[in-house]
């Protein structure tokens, strides 16, 4: 009954709230538009918020031993969260059932395993140094936490559902990844899209100025 | 037919006699020639089913077995040594531990009851020192977290089926214990981690000098009179220490556990477990009583922990050494600006 609610009409409720939702924020970035730029541009606007976009993987050298936290637990945590959704077997059924009508050869369960550990860590990490460090802890907002603990809540509740021994358990994993979703267009976790956004904003309006960002 | 004489009778019922008695001799001791025959070594009778059963059982040496399956101990039928190990979890570590934990609990309200909160004795100055860099404190919390997950459900599989089934039934408890299993599973390969965190960060300023030896002596001031400590008192290097020892131990022996496909037979998994569950439990008795006193029973102690700076007069009364140092190289009072220069700080101990 639980399950069948949560897979059913609080899953379609869901995924239509974040689909409609990321579109309507992308949709009103690209209608805000720039403003005029009537100087002459010293370097090309296009390449320089291409060039920026991938150049930000990385940090500035001169930041990369201060931000190599940052950077070694930011990078665990997304790739284990990439490696989650789209490679683990149960996923890849669940998408291939329920979303797309086809699949791909779901992560053998080392990979899993470490993907997992991978994230659970950097998301532990990264969050206990956003608590921690009093800069970030004033710039944080409850915003940050929401968007950080539910995502840790729906990783910890996948876990305890991984060998599906009860419907409880995925049942309660499918309603934190609802809310999830209805969450996500409204919080900073519009990042995982917008990033791109940022990084070329500010990469075209930088190269313009000939600035190296 | 003549007349049977007397003596006729009595040679009648003599014959009658010997005869019974030679029949009632036949049913009692002829049941107990076989036993006699094979006790002086005479024949033996081959009995095919207890011939079957003592080799599937394999209590004596390991039998000639084939079998299609190929790996570690898949020629074992029955392991004989299981029902040991059995005994030894359900008979001994679960009350025992049981016990041990429920004795701490005990121990830590009563020193509460008797001894209460432990003051700062001059109150608070207002000025206050750095005692642990973000690095640090980072450290501390990740252990403390992946720790309390990794011991909640441990308990949970350890105790559930005494504690949880009265309160959750049969159904309720298969779901919880199957959720902890996995959870445990997951997070123990985080653990080490966890470890190498804390030894990377806290292993400067916990090696043993006479002063430590001389605090324990004094039991860390609790028996009269003040006991000097520097950055870190002998409670506190004994629980550092106990925390690698015994988080190395939970490590090895979990992975033995948890990773069944590299070789290790029955036997080293059994002695994994007995080892586990022992750190484990002398892990979690420790854990109860840092807590305790990192929170509730000392006045001050937490903030090193949150914030990363404790009172001045908290660090005068509990590691006077470690203040008089910080004072010696003007540190006291002195807050870094926040943020700037302690994010990027290394391994290196606050002022330690």
């Amino acid at each position: 009954m639980f399950l069948d609610f949560v897979e059913g009409p609080l899953w379609y409720v869901a995924a239509a709230v974040f689909l409609v939702g990321v579109a309507w924020r992308l949709a009103a970035i690209a209608r805000a538009g720039l403003k005029d730029d009537l100087s002459v541009p010293r370097t090309p606007g296009t390449t320089g918020a291409v060039a920026t976009v991938f150049r930000r993987f990385l940090p500035h050298r001169e930041f990369m031993r201060p931000a190599a936290f940052q950077m070694v637990a930011g990078y665990a945590f997304h790739i284990g969260l990439f490696v989650l959704v789209l490679f683990a077997a149960p996923h890849v059924e669940f998408i291939e059932q329920r979303i797309l009508g086809f699949g791909w050869t779901p992560a053998p369960h080392w990979v899993f395993l470490l993907a997992a550990n991978f994230a659970f860590a950097g998301l532990l990490l990264l969050w206990l140094r956003r608590m921690l460090d009093p800069v970030l802890r004033r710039i944080s907002t409850p915003d940050d936490h929401i968007g950080t603990g539910l995502t840790f809540v729906v990783m910890f509740t996948g876990c305890m559902a991984l060998f599906e021994s009860h419907d409880f358990l995925r049942a309660l994993h499918m309603l934190f990844v609802d809310l999830l979703l209805i969450y996500f267009p409204f919080s900073r976790l519009m990042h995982a899209f917008t990033f791109i956004f940022s990084r070329g904003f500010t990469g075209a309006t930088m190269a313009r100025k000939g600035v190296s960002a | 037919m003549g007349k049977k004489s007397p003596e006729d009778g009595g040679r009648r019922r003599r014959m009658m006699f010997r005869a019974f008695a030679l029949m009632l001799a036949a049913v009692l001791l002829l049941p107990l020639m076989p036993y006699a025959v094979a006790y002086v070594g005479g024949i033996t009778n081959p009995n095919p089913g207890a011939d079957l059963w003592r080799q599937v059982r394999q209590r004596e040496a390991p039998p000639e077995v084939r079998t299609q399956v190929q790996g570690v101990d898949t020629g074992v039928l029955i392991n004989a040594r299981g029902e040991s190990w059995r005994e030894f979890r359900m008979e001994q570590l679960i009350p025992w531990s049981g016990w041990f934990l429920g004795g701490m609990l005990v121990a830590i309200a009563l020193f509460y009851l008797l001894r209460g909160r432990i003051r700062i004795d001059n109150g608070r100055s207002g000025i206050l020192v750095q005692r642990f860099t973000v690095n640090q404190r980072m450290a501390h919390w990740f252990m403390a977290v992946v720790f309390t997950i990794l011991g909640l459900t441990g308990l949970v599989l350890l105790y559930g089926r005494f504690v949880l089934i009265p309160l959750l039934g049969p159904e309720g408890f298969s779901v919880t214990a199957a959720a902890c299993k996995e959870i445990h599973n997951l997070f123990g390969p985080i653990f080490p981690l966890a470890v190498l965190l804390i030894l990377f960060y806290f292993a400067r300023g916990n090696g043993f000098h006479w002063v430590d030896f001389k605090w324990l002596a004094k039991g860390g001031g609790l028996l009269g009179g003040h006991a000097s400590a520097g950055h870190f008192n002998m409670g506190q290097k004994l629980w550092f220490w106990g925390t690698l020892l015994f988080g190395l131990s939970l490590v090895a022996s979990g992975f033995v556990l948890v990773f069944p496909n590299f070789g290790q037979g029955r036997l080293i998994m059994e002695w994994a477990h007995f080892s586990h569950g022992i750190a484990a439990v002398l892990f979690i008795g420790g854990a109860f009583a840092h807590s305790y006193i990192g929170t509730l029973g000392m006045e001050g102690a937490l903030e090193a922990m949150t914030n990363g700076y404790v009172d001045a007069n908290w660090a005068k009364e509990h590691h006077d050494l470690w203040y008089a140092q910080m004072e010696a190289e003007g540190k006291v009072g002195v807050v870094p600006e926040r943020g700037l220069s302690e994010s990027s700080g290394g391994p290196e101990t606050a002022g330690g």
